[in-house]
């Protein structure tokens, strides 16, 4: 896992600059000025946006504040998805910073899920690494550990905040550098497996593409081949996403912003 | 397309019919539910829905059975909606189940419901738990092999965790059942 830690450490320590602008429509007492942000790639809107909604809640009256949600050119955002998979999917290659629109009213029902407090993205996190250790290792590793560890790694997520400025990333680094080990402490045994198995039971991924109807692909698959070869990134999107591997589309999959063709060489 | 990809599903419509009615100075409401009407996917405009007085609400629930092959389990998901489009909260959904099954639902072992993700339509979609499944599902299996009778896993299971979230299955599901075998 060493050679792959600068990878781990690029995907935890990525940001996105981004603006925050109240949706037009919204009632306010005096204008809101729009609100910068660097956001964390690996978190959550709503974990990470308390400074957003203060800041916009500033100028506007209580009884003209509900739920809040954010939207990008019309799609409203799933705050259940990471923040830098959503960039990835929806605003890469768009100029920076990524525009965001926030609202305080008419909640999109059909398309969003409510995020009623912090507890409900640390479940929905929590729920996501259950699923990938089921995938894993039959859940094994995840129910042997103790409610603290499962708190540990939900903090270590927790505390990776929104920033203003790359200078404040720098001057805190040492204290950064410690919710990147709090995390891997737990993760790492996660990320283990017995040396005669030569890797996980499946392997956990998702497939996001904006071109189609269901949100994601996600099927069984195994790391090593039945002829003991082990399987690459390459042999994943070959059988279960062919036409993203089309020669004329030639799209280039992004895990977390990095192209994946320089990481791929073992899955 | 994938095949193997795909879902159950059942829609049932249900009138919630206030009625007023004194008796010692309270009132009593009265629920009419129309028959359930299975439906692969069926439009609504397919199905009609007689509309009496202002005061009744057509609700519509929506089940879906999926299969999750993280778990390996079959999972329920639902929703429910006003016919204008108005969703139900999940408190709105609670208050229909009979109050036999909130105790039951409360002790668990299915003691999570949780708003998720539909991985087919993407849509908002309420979810029972499937991570408890094979724990309340084993004992039944192996119950049915003991005194040597073939169980349809499917309707078992349904039977099961369906009361809990107001989906009610006929008697006729259990005969079709060892009827196939």
């Amino acid at each position: 896992m060493t050679d792959d830690k600068d990878v781990l450490r690029d995907v935890w320590f990525g940001r996105i600059p981004t603006c925050f602008t109240l949706y037009q429509d919204e009632i306010t007492e005096r204008e809101a000025e729009p609100y910068y942000l660097l956001l964390p790639r690996v978190s959550y809107l709503t974990l990470v946006t308390d400074k957003v909604k203060k800041h916009f809640q500033k100028v506007m009256r209580q009884e003209d504040i509900s739920e809040i949600w954010f939207e990008y050119e019309g799609t409203p955002l799933k705050w259940h998805y990471p923040i830098g998979l959503l960039f990835d999917l929806l605003a890469s290659s768009s100029a920076l910073p990524w525009n965001i629109t926030v609202h305080f009213k008419s909640f999109p029902e059909k398309d969003l899920l409510h995020c009623p407090s912090k507890d409900a993205v640390e479940a929905h996190f929590m729920s996501c690494v259950k699923e990938a250790d089921a995938l894993k290792h039959k859940s094994q590793v995840i129910n042997e550990m103790q409610k603290k560890d499962h708190k540990q790694l939900w903090m270590g997520l927790q505390n990776v905040v929104s920033t203003w400025s790359s200078q404040e990333i720098e001057t805190t680094q040492r204290v950064k550098q410690d919710r990147f080990d709090q995390f891997w402490a737990i993760n790492r045994k996660l990320m283990e497996y017995p040396a005669e198995e030569n890797g996980f039971r499946y392997i956990p991924f998702r497939i996001y593409q904006t071109t189609t109807e269901r949100p994601f692909i996600q099927k069984l698959f195994r790391p090593v081949a039945a002829d003991g070869q082990l399987h690459t990134l390459g042999d994943l999107l070959r059988e279960v996403c062919p036409s993203a591997l089309a020669p004329e589309d030639n799209p280039t999959p992004k895990r977390q912003g990095l192209d994946v063709q320089a990481c791929a060489q073992k899955v | 397309m994938d095949s193997s990809d795909g879902y159950m599903c059942k829609m049932h419509f249900q009138i919630k019919n206030e009625t007023v009615v004194s008796r010692a100075g309270t009132s009593a409401h009265e629920q009419t539910c129309l028959p359930m009407e299975e439906a692969l996917e069926l439009p609504l405009d397919d199905f009609e829905v007689t509309e009496s007085t202002a005061t009744n609400e057509v609700i519509k629930y929506e089940y879906h059975v999926l299969y999750s092959c993280s778990y390996q389990v079959p999972v329920l998901y639902f929703r429910a909606s006003f016919l204008d489009g108005r969703p139900l909260a999940l408190k709105d959904i609670w208050e229909g189940v009979h109050e036999c099954y909130k105790t039951r639902l409360l002790q668990g072992p299915w003691d999570t419901i949780s708003q998720q993700e539909h991985p087919i339509l993407g849509q908002p979609f309420f979810v029972l738990h499937p991570c408890k499944t094979n724990e309340f599902m084993t004992p039944v299996l192996k119950n049915s092999r003991k005194i040597n009778r073939n169980v349809n896993y499917i309707t078992s299971w349904l039977s099961l965790v369906g009361p809990v979230v107001g989906l009610h299955l006929p008697l006729s599901y259990a005969g079709a059942a060892s009827q196939d075998e």
